[in-house]
């Protein structure tokens, strides 16, 4: 008898907010208050530490003016072009690797060299071919994005089942109907995977490109903050930027997640 | 004892002739299909059984068109086979449907292929997904469904290009005893009701027996036509056939000479296992 409680449905008997739910939230209070704490205590420089009503004070006027918003387009949009440009470039590049061994080969050894390099060292190069406008963030943003997504299509393409391939071949499919029909679908996960490396990576690399030498996007506006000593509006910034990224990868990750769920 | 037969194009619709499949490996070449000739009439189902290691899988690749043969013929109706031909349809041993496609996705496959209109295919495919019994899982994904279940999506998929030759590799080999005498109920049943001339590679005698006109039995390595077999029991047979005198009069025949190729291949890997390591290089 006493065994048969532990079959009963999970979503039955199942507390409101699970203890790692609760842990969570005591967790995040805690930061708060230590926060709070150490604004007011006095031990730090001031402001370093500002108190969460200056930074909630700074975050209602950064999101009433429209000069942040602007500013959030402008990195959007160079995030955006960088994830088309060195996404559709990579899988381009990573198909091509991973369907031809002689260039995987000689080729695929210098994207594992270059793939873990800081893109940030080519920052003056980019702004030498580019300019300081968002060209040169966009370059940055592209380059970064370029190797996560060679990298994962390329081992995707040669973790495709090769019964798969041996089936669209016997129905004598065309090359653009075996990419198309079959190669891609069937690496939709690393794909997907590979797009979600490549969104963090461009982020980071136009953000960073914007910090060093720039007139607008988010990246100049936290440096801004910073050089002024605005403490509460930088950590505003830091805040929204930090739910935007938390949003964008959510975003990307239920695309993924969902594929998963219906079509294995 | 029937000698193999020479090919004769006039009323057979596959020809293999003389063909000759020699890999290079780094020991030196291997020969795994030696001058095998054969022909399959219209509307027959003829069988190829051989031990693990006799060629079988290398004559599917063959004859599908998916890899070159050394010498020899291989012709459809007439037609030389230079790649994969439009009148042969796989079926292939693995798992080989698209887990991203619903059922009727799969099916409509070599449909979609031909640029037939989306209304018209998944009427096609709505057909032979109801010839192979599995109506009522047209919407359903690959993982949904059973290994037997999934093994006939991809008959379905294949018999809907409609290939005047079904050419197929173990299709059953990953299935367990009763789903793959129930399955193999209905193939031959889907079989005689489209007079489908059918070519199976298998290394089940019962299946062989039970489904077959004809068997091709082959040697070990170097795969040979050792015999072929004319099946003369009465049409339709089901299962239950296996139970009869008869039936396991052709079993026993068949056994007698895949007995001798198979310890020949077993004698052959154990020798390969006793030549201490190192000794290959």
């Amino acid at each position: 008898m006493a065994d048969t409680s532990r079959v009963t449905p999970l979503a039955a008997t199942a507390p409101v907010m699970s203890p790692v739910t609760l842990l969570r939230i005591a967790i995040i209070l805690t930061v708060l208050a230590v926060w709070e704490l150490l604004s007011y205590s006095g031990w730090l420089y001031r402001d370093v530490v500002p108190s969460l009503l200056a930074i909630g004070r700074a975050l209602i006027d950064l999101l009433t003016h429209g000069e942040y918003y602007f500013n959030l387009a402008v990195t959007a949009g160079e995030v955006g072009t960088a994830l088309l440009l060195g996404g559709t470039c990579g899988l381009i590049v990573g198909i091509t690797l991973g369907a031809n061994r002689f260039l995987s080969k000689a080729f695929e050894s210098y994207l594992y060299y270059l793939g873990p390099t800081p893109k940030i060292i080519f920052f003056p190069i980019m702004i030498m071919w580019f300019g300081v406008g968002p060209g040169s963030k966009i370059a940055l943003g592209t380059l970064s994005c370029f190797f996560p997504v060679a990298l994962s299509a390329a081992a995707g393409m040669r973790q495709i089942d090769k019964t798969l391939i041996r089936v669209g071949k016997s129905f004598r499919a065309s090359t653009a109907q075996m990419v198309f029909k079959i190669y891609l679908p069937a690496m939709r996960h690393p794909i997907i995977n590979g797009v979600r490396l490549g969104l963090g990576v461009a982020l980071i690399g136009t953000l960073l490109a914007e910090t060093k030498l720039s007139n607008k996007g988010i990246g100049f506006l936290i440096i801004n903050a910073y050089s002024t000593f605005d403490m509460p509006r930088m950590y505003a910034m830091l805040i929204v930027l930090f739910i935007l990224s938390i949003g964008a990868n959510a975003f990307v990750g239920r695309f993924g997640g969902l594929d998963t769920i219906r079509r294995n | 004892m029937t000698p193999p037969a020479a090919p004769q194009s006039s009323n057979e619709i596959l020809v293999v002739d003389d063909v000759l499949v020699r890999f290079d490996t780094p020991d030196g070449s291997v020969t795994a299909v030696d001058h095998v000739s054969f022909g399959v009439r219209p509307g027959e189902f003829l069988s190829v059984i051989g031990p693990s290691g006799c060629g079988k899988s290398t004559l599917f690749n063959v004859i599908g068109g998916l890899l070159g043969h050394t010498a020899g013929v291989v012709s459809v109706a007439g037609e030389t086979i230079n790649g994969p031909h439009q009148s042969i349809g796989m079926v292939f041993q693995e798992e080989s449907t698209f887990p991203w496609r619903s059922v009727t996705d799969n099916v409509a496959f070599p449909l979609e292929l031909i640029g037939m209109p989306k209304a018209q295919r998944i009427e096609r495919a709505r057909h032979f997904i109801s010839l192979v019994g599995l109506d009522g899982f047209e919407n359903r994904y690959p993982n949904e469904l059973s290994g037997g279940m999934r093994q006939r999506v991809s008959l379905a998929r294949t018999l809907a290009s409609e290939p005047k030759i079904l050419l197929m590799d173990e299709p059953f080999a990953a299935l367990d005893e009763q789903t793959r005498l129930l399955l193999g109920d209905k193939v031959l049943q889907i079989q005689q009701q489209l007079k489908q001339t059918t070519l199976l590679i298998t290394h089940n005698i019962t299946e062989a027996v039970q489904m077959s006109d004809r068997i091709l039995v082959m040697t070990y390595r170097p795969g040979k036509v050792k015999r072929i077999v004319d099946i003369d029991l009465p049409r339709p047979r089901t299962s239950e056939i296996v139970g009869s005198e008869a039936f396991g009069r052709y079993v026993a025949q068949i056994w007698a000479d895949l007995r001798e190729e198979a310890s020949r291949g077993m004698r052959d890997e154990e020798d390969h296992m006793m030549q201490p390591a190192g000794s290959k290089s």
